[in-house]
């Protein structure tokens, strides 16, 4: 059942006209267009800003550009109308910018979607574990890719509280791939569609490390894995680390993950994850030297 | 006969083994053990735990407090009670209680008359029974709380106080459960039980621990029985 419903025997990731290799080990850099998200607290809540990171991110390296107008954590209500106005006019920007450069929108919501991908985005990154159902429609009306993702049961924007499961990865592994079975069912490509164990949505601390160190047990479902562990809090309570100090802890991560096989990697820190990147490639032997001089002379 | 009952907070924290390598909040762990303790002094020859969950439903005791399930790769032991319940099972174990128990789910939506009804019928559990409520006050208690601000948690676990404080069990049966359950606050059920067990009967309270440090109203205290 599960080879039935992955992605592309060759293992191409398709995001619209976008293609990547199996071997290719991709950044997503999140671009926040909102006042007050986790990390950057606004930074790029100004669209002059907002493209200036875009120029930055993609001369250091990233695949995948991901735009978001509503924060994770709870507060303010942004509402769908609002969510648009933040993000789809600035998907049409960088679409024309940089037309070789695949865009993620960040919503959970299908009427955002439908205006991102009108405006240009290639994938809708849905950390929320398809609560609008309608999701997968869009991206199917527009050869979009879709992130099939583990929030628990969590309502979209809601904190963990004293969630348990009898085993997390199962659980992962049996949400996701029923609703990547559910994208496909409506529609979207079977080679873009990507799962997302969603570290700390619906998870405590001790949740997302397990998911972490059993990673390869996702991966192994054939599908495309995204993680998004980038100075998020797991990190901060597995090293007792505030949220700027993260950086070390986070590549760290994410060598580990992309190790078992993870090929999107969602990340604030774009120049240092794509070094992280590379060199597990290299190691890998998916990536040549860039230069081997040494002892050879 | 209700010998003795106690009111104490259920966060897994709680459970020193789920805490890493630093235990969180000895203060509440202490006042925890305090009230447990002073539970014991009366002498049950059972005691109930009861907390919400699922179902309302008495529960198979299946040995050791099973918390795996909050903290894979810990090396701990699985076990399916409901969080309140376990919580309130790891506690006693922890001061060594090895009498007999009797654990009690209680719905989230269980009405308010129901909680009463089962409060109300433990007493005939066993000659000596002391009551272990296991649930908290509001979860919203600012932008950091696990459900975030909500203006209404801050009267909603002032009465609460009010009403443990004051020996007033029976205000706990006008707590709106549809309120409650918005504020994420899961003792509802069991301080309805509680209530039910000692209606009628004069009480006074010792509150050890009453505060909200992670955005969640912990309440510690206990029920002493002033039967003539």
């Amino acid at each position: 059942m599960r080879a039935m419903l992955s992605a592309d025997r060759s293992g191409t990731l398709r995001l619209r006209e976008h293609l990547f290799g199996p071997e290719r080990l991709l950044v997503m850099a999140i671009v926040n267009r909102t006042p007050d998200s986790f990390y950057d607290a606004g930074l790029t809540w100004d669209e002059p800003a907002a493209m200036e990171r875009v120029h930055q991110v993609v001369a250091a390296g990233a695949d995948i550009v991901d735009i978001g107008g509503v924060p994770a954590a709870p507060g303010l209500d942004v509402d769908v109308a609002e969510e648009v106005r933040r993000t789809a006019s600035f998907i049409a920007a960088v679409r024309s910018a940089y037309p070789g450069v695949a865009i993620s929108a960040d919503t959970w919501r299908h009427e955002v979607a439908r205006e991102a991908c009108a405006a240009g985005a290639d994938l809708i990154n849905d950390s929320w574990g398809g609560w609008d159902a309608k999701l997968p429609d869009v991206a199917a009306e527009f050869g979009a890719g879709l992130v099939c993702a583990h929030a628990g049961s969590q309502r979209p924007r809601t904190r963990p509280f004293r969630v348990r499961y009898e085993d997390v990865v199962q659980d992962v592994l049996d949400k996701t791939l029923r609703l990547a079975a559910r994208a496909v069912q409506a529609g979207v490509d079977p080679a873009s569609v990507i799962i997302d164990a969603a570290h700390d949505f619906g998870k405590n601390t001790w949740h997302s490390l397990e998911v972490t160190r059993r990673l390869g047990e996702i991966t192994a479902s054939g599908w495309p894995v995204l993680v998004s562990v980038s100075r998020k809090d797991f990190i901060g309570e597995a090293l007792d680390l505030p949220i700027h100090d993260r950086l070390s802890a986070t590549l760290a991560t994410t060598s580990v993950c992309a190790w078992q096989g993870a090929r999107v990697f969602r990340a604030h820190d774009v120049v240092q994850t794509r070094h992280v990147l590379d060199m597990v490639s290299a190691i890998r032997g998916d990536r040549p030297p860039a230069r081997a001089v040494r002892g050879m002379t | 006969m209700i010998v003795a009952a106690a009111f104490c907070p259920a966060p897994p924290l709680l459970a020193t083994p789920l805490n890493g390598a630093v235990p969180v909040l000895p203060e509440l762990r202490a006042a925890c053990r305090e009230v447990a303790a002073e539970l014991l002094a009366a002498e049950p020859e059972l005691v109930v735990v009861t907390g919400s969950g699922e179902n309302t439903t008495r529960l198979a005791d299946a040995g050791p407090a099973g918390l795996a399930s909050f903290a894979p790769g810990a090396g701990l032991s699985p076990g399916g009670l409901p969080s309140s319940v376990l919580i309130g099972c790891w506690l006693l174990e922890e001061i060594g209680y090895l009498g007999g128990r009797m654990l009690m789910s209680v719905a989230c939506a269980e009405p308010v008359a129901s909680c009463a009804r089962i409060g109300a019928g433990l007493a005939d559990e066993a000659r000596r029974v002391a009551l272990l409520a296991m649930g908290d006050g509001s979860a919203c208690r600012g932008p950091k709380a696990p459900g975030y601000f909500d203006q209404r948690s801050l009267a909603f676990d002032a009465e609460v106080e009010r009403a443990v404080r004051a020996g007033d069990l029976e205000a706990l049966l006008r707590v709106d459960p549809e309120l409650a359950s918005s504020l994420l606050a899961t003792g509802r059920p069991a301080w309805q039980v509680l209530a039910g067990a000692l209606a009628g009967v004069p009480v006074e309270t010792h509150v050890r621990y009453c505060d909200d440090p992670f955005g969640v109203a912990y309440l510690a205290a206990s029920v002493r029985l002033r039967r003539p």
